[in-house]
């Protein structure tokens, strides 16, 4: 049942009138490649029983990324597709990367976090862009105040609280 | 169908002869083959646009996670490891059905994809179902997202030094116990504390299973409409575009919750 059609169809749409030919995995490998993902499974759960510190999560985050590599390359058939769809696939994780690591770095350089609201500069302990207006204000106080228009800047210390 | 020549010069009439017994050719369309390669291209460019959108949250996740690991550290205990897990091959299950079911329509086997198909949506439904059961012990035990956070049985505020409980992983007694620490009570009444902002980890949990959920139900709707038309016998060998596509989008379904699974489930100290 499996053997009839698995060998490799290379395209040759001259002399049938552009049938579409594709390859055809047996499914006995398909089974294969699905016994090797409930494998990872199984080794991601059992590790994450242990403790690594901060490697956990590189650690999950690698053998995530080795079962959706399978999943793409045989399931979606990325394998023997052309090669512009693996480009366009692997151009939304480029751009991804670059979205997650430049955010990542944003939040953590320019300010840390004090309580809810507020971000103070790590280096120069002065007020810094992204937070609301430093007051002495409580979170809620904060919240109330500092939506509309532009956030007081400099005295706003020394407002009088609302409420 | 058989000897057709489709020369460039032909003026636009060598298409024509192509689609000579081949109710599925598009008049835009020279070959099956030009085809089915920009349909593809189209779903693929449509993968990607779903990874950018879920993008957005595991870069929110990022942040979170970078900002304050210690949230979730303690509120990941709250979810089902074995659970998640059962999920995961439910899930990579219906993954490799979805594949077969795109073989045997390859190899011209209806009621083989049509079986194929039917596992992979009962699939669906077992996730679905597994799911249910994993948000409603949320929600008993008030572990929503945002401002619904907390529960009759959960006490905001509790008071520094006054009520001492079990943290899971640090004795609280010792711990900086702020008045914002959360009390969740579970069913049989043990006392757990949550840090402050705990909530924020709920959030990220319900908005990324909860989007990956539509998508598994719209996946689900997906696969019934191409076993509709796979039992009409709408697919051949020569045109099987639908079953690959429907079967991409349930493998991206498949995808994301490989990564979703380690993110929630499993990173963080163990107990």
């Amino acid at each position: 049942m499996a053997a009839d059609h698995s060998h490799d169809h290379v395209s040759h749409d001259h002399d049938d009138g552009g049938d579409v030919h594709v390859h055809i995995s047996p499914s006995r490998f398909y089974w294969g490649i699905f016994g090797a993902l409930v494998c990872l499974t199984i080794a991601t759960v059992k590790v994450s029983y242990y403790d690594f510190g901060s490697a956990n999560i590189l650690i999950a985050l690698v053998i995530a990324t080795m079962k959706a590599s399978l999943v793409a390359a045989f399931f979606m058939h990325l394998r023997y597709d052309k090669l512009f769809n693996t480009l366009a696939f692997l151009a939304a994780f480029l751009f991804l990367g670059i979205f997650i690591l430049l955010t990542y770095d944003d939040v953590g350089v320019r300010a840390h976090d004090h309580g809810y609201a507020q971000k103070m500069s790590l280096e120069t302990g002065m007020q810094a862009p992204g937070g609301e207006p430093a007051t002495s204000a409580t979170a809620d106080d904060v919240a109330g105040e500092g939506h509309e228009g532009a956030p007081p800047s400099g005295s706003a210390g020394h407002e009088p609280k609302k409420e | 169908m058989a000897n057709v020549s489709d020369t460039a010069g032909a003026a636009g009439h060598a298409g024509h002869d192509a689609h000579a017994g081949r109710p599925f050719m598009q008049h835009h369309f020279d070959t099956p083959t030009q085809q089915f390669n920009a349909s593809k291209l189209g779903m693929w460019v449509f993968i990607a646009t779903e990874i950018l959108m879920f993008g957005g949250l595991f870069c929110a996740y990022a942040v979170e996670r970078g900002l304050e690991p210690g949230i979730f550290d303690e509120a990941h205990h709250f979810l089902n490891k074995i659970m998640g897990a059962s999920n995961t091959i439910v899930l990579l299950f219906s993954s490799l059905t979805a594949a077969l079911a795109v073989r045997s329509a390859q190899v011209g086997k209806r009621n083989l994809t049509s079986f194929y198909l039917v596992v992979t949506i009962l699939c669906a439904c077992a996730f679905l179902v597994i799911k249910y059961f994993e948000y409603s012990h949320k929600f008993h035990l008030g572990l929503l997202p945002g401002h619904c956070f907390g529960h009759p049985g959960m006490s905001a505020a509790i008071q520094n030094g006054q009520e001492v409980g079990t943290c899971l992983h640090t004795d609280v007694s010792k711990a900086p116990v702020t008045p914002e620490w959360v009390r969740a009570v579970d069913e049989e009444g043990h006392v757990t504390l949550l840090p402050p902002r705990a909530n924020m980890f709920f959030g990220l949990y319900f908005v990324m299973t909860g989007l990956h959920g539509l998508h598994v139900i719209i996946g689900m709707s997906i696969l019934t409409w191409v076993l509709v038309k796979n039992i009409k016998g709408k697919f051949s060998p020569q045109y099987f575009t639908p079953v690959d596509l429907g079967a991409l989008y349930w493998h991206l379904v498949d995808l994301v919750w490989i990564y979703l699974f380690p993110l929630l489930y499993l990173v963080g100290k163990p107990e």
